[in-house]
């Protein structure tokens, strides 16, 4: 018994000893060229073989999301304007302070630097179709400057209107009735001083605009890994096709949908009529 | 006739695809060919096209190798370039259109090896052009002409001279020309050397 216990326990200690052996000329031996090649991949490659990869099949798609979205959303509207109309209200009644004067120069800051950067920011992804060097090089540039300028506006907004952008209970009603404008008829929707398509945008314009400023920010500078680039180049195309979109549907709120809401962005002041239908909690908030 | 170092001459529409191979069993890490680059092509401070990299060192297998732009079949950078600024010639050779780079970056996030270079040239650390290896292959620019050596540096492949990293590395590690060729006397190498190690212990 003792004996084919020490045996057993000598072998174990006999196949113990040649797995170090082995270990140690495995460490000593030369190695062959593929195995110093697959050595050299995992320093040189990093994770290109996975995301890397991936990177190649989305990075060239967005073109095409983005072209998608600039001719087909437009034509949307065109639909929609042609077989729903504008809402129009009477600009003759009460007018309501609605806009303060540095909300609208913010806002309108915002606006032009978002213009510049939409606009600079397609130019690098359709740099072929523009003939691309140093005119794709300059617009590149007006993008960095768009892109603090926007910074600096939309910062203030951001303080100026976050309570007011707060979701509310409502807010879901309105979704589902689409704000009211999918019929013709004029009939009150739920909403304060804004709806929850304007709550949206503004989250997405602030928050959103932020993660596009810092993502960018590196990818202007160059100072980060290059896995992480990548990430940060996917999220901001992913983000600013968001942000694109939303600002058409913006836009063609603004000037088409109901009339004369461009104006009050301008001198500050809302029909009342308009209030009365489109932001009917506005009243009852501020009413005394 | 014999092939040279670019294929076999002499007959049109045979010209080979022109590869780097470097050999790890003799690249001593004498940063010689990133030296060489660097002064015959006048790269921009703080860019280097190519660079040498070393695993295990210090310890036993340790092993170096030179990397530049590789000059791939099917290249990344080319694919996700919204310029197009990156082409491919008959021989293999990519090479960058320097009037039509906007600088974006795509390609160095494309790029598995990290060759696409970028010198900081702009305000507020912009980017200036793409700079990679050309296989001192000059650029789209009219061969030889001063144009061609300011954004590109030589055209030693109109020459027909072997590019400056391999034609100076002084342990004839890094190989550069036809692919065939070259990956024949790595092969020879390869072979000749065996394993270093007399028969199999296990």
């Amino acid at each position: 018994m003792k004996k084919t216990l020490v045996g057993l326990f000598g072998l174990l200690f006999l196949a113990w000893g040649i797995e170090v052996l082995a270990e140690v000329l495995r460490n000593y031996g030369p190695l062959s060229p593929t195995d110093t090649f697959q050595e050299f991949a995992g320093t040189v490659l990093q994770d290109w073989p996975t995301r890397g990869r991936e990177f190649l099949k989305l990075a060239p798609s967005f073109k095409r999301y983005f072209l998608m979205v600039v001719l087909a959303l437009p034509a949307l509207f065109f639909l929609h304007f042609l077989i729903f109309g504008p809402k129009r209200f009477s600009h003759q009644g009460r007018r309501v302070p609605y806009y303060g004067a540095f909300t609208r120069v913010l806002h309108w800051t915002a606006a032009l630097c978002f213009v510049f950067l939409l606009f600079s920011g397609l130019s690098v992804l359709f740099a072929k179709d523009l003939g691309a060097g140093s005119l794709v090089r300059t617009l590149r540039f007006v993008h960095l400057l768009a892109g603090f300028g926007f910074f600096g506006a939309v910062l203030p907004l951001f303080l100026i209107w976050w309570k007011e952008m707060l979701p509310a209970s409502y807010d879901l009603s309105w979704f589902l009735s689409l704000g009211g404008y999918l019929s013709r008829e004029k009939k009150p929707v739920p909403a304060g001083k804004f709806n929850a398509g304007q709550k949206l945008w503004f989250w997405l314009a602030t928050v959103g605009g932020v993660v596009m400023f810092y993502t960018g920010f590196y990818l202007y500078r160059f100072e980060a890994s290059v896995s992480t680039l990548r990430v940060y180049l996917i999220i901001h195309n992913a983000l600013a096709l968001a942000l694109t979109a939303f600002f058409l549907v913006h836009l063609y709120m603004t000037l088409f949908a109901v009339k004369g809401a461009f104006r009050s962005m301008i001198n500050g002041y809302k029909p009342l009529e308009e209030i009365k239908y489109l932001h009917p909690k506005f009243l009852e908030d501020s009413a005394p | 006739m014999a092939p040279g170092p670019f294929g076999p001459g002499g007959k049109e529409g045979s010209m080979g695809l022109m590869k780097f191979i470097c050999d790890t069993e003799r690249c001593i890490a004498c940063n010689g060919c990133v030296v060489a680059c660097k002064e015959g092509n006048h790269v921009p401070v703080g860019i280097n096209r190519r660079r040498v990299i070393t695993i295990n060192e210090g310890q036993p297998g340790e092993r170096s190798i030179s990397i530049s732009c590789m000059h791939c079949s099917d290249p990344p950078c080319m694919a996700v370039c919204p310029a197009e600024a990156i082409y491919k010639r008959d021989d293999g050779i990519v090479l960058v259109n320097k009037d039509l780079c906007i600088g974006c970056g795509y390609c160095l996030l494309a790029c598995p090896f990290g060759a696409p270079q970028f010198p900081k040239a702009g305000p507020f650390g912009a980017r200036g052009v793409m700079d990679k290896c050309t296989f001192c292959a000059g650029g789209p620019a009219p061969t030889f002409s001063e144009k061609e050596k300011r954004l590109y540096g030589q055209n030693r492949i109109a020459e027909g001279k072997v590019p400056l990293c391999a034609g100076m590395c002084a342990t004839k590690a890094l190989l550069a020309g036809d692919a065939e060729v070259i990956s024949k006397i790595y092969a020879e190498r390869v072979a000749k050397r065996g394993s270093g190690l007399s028969p199999k212990i296990f």
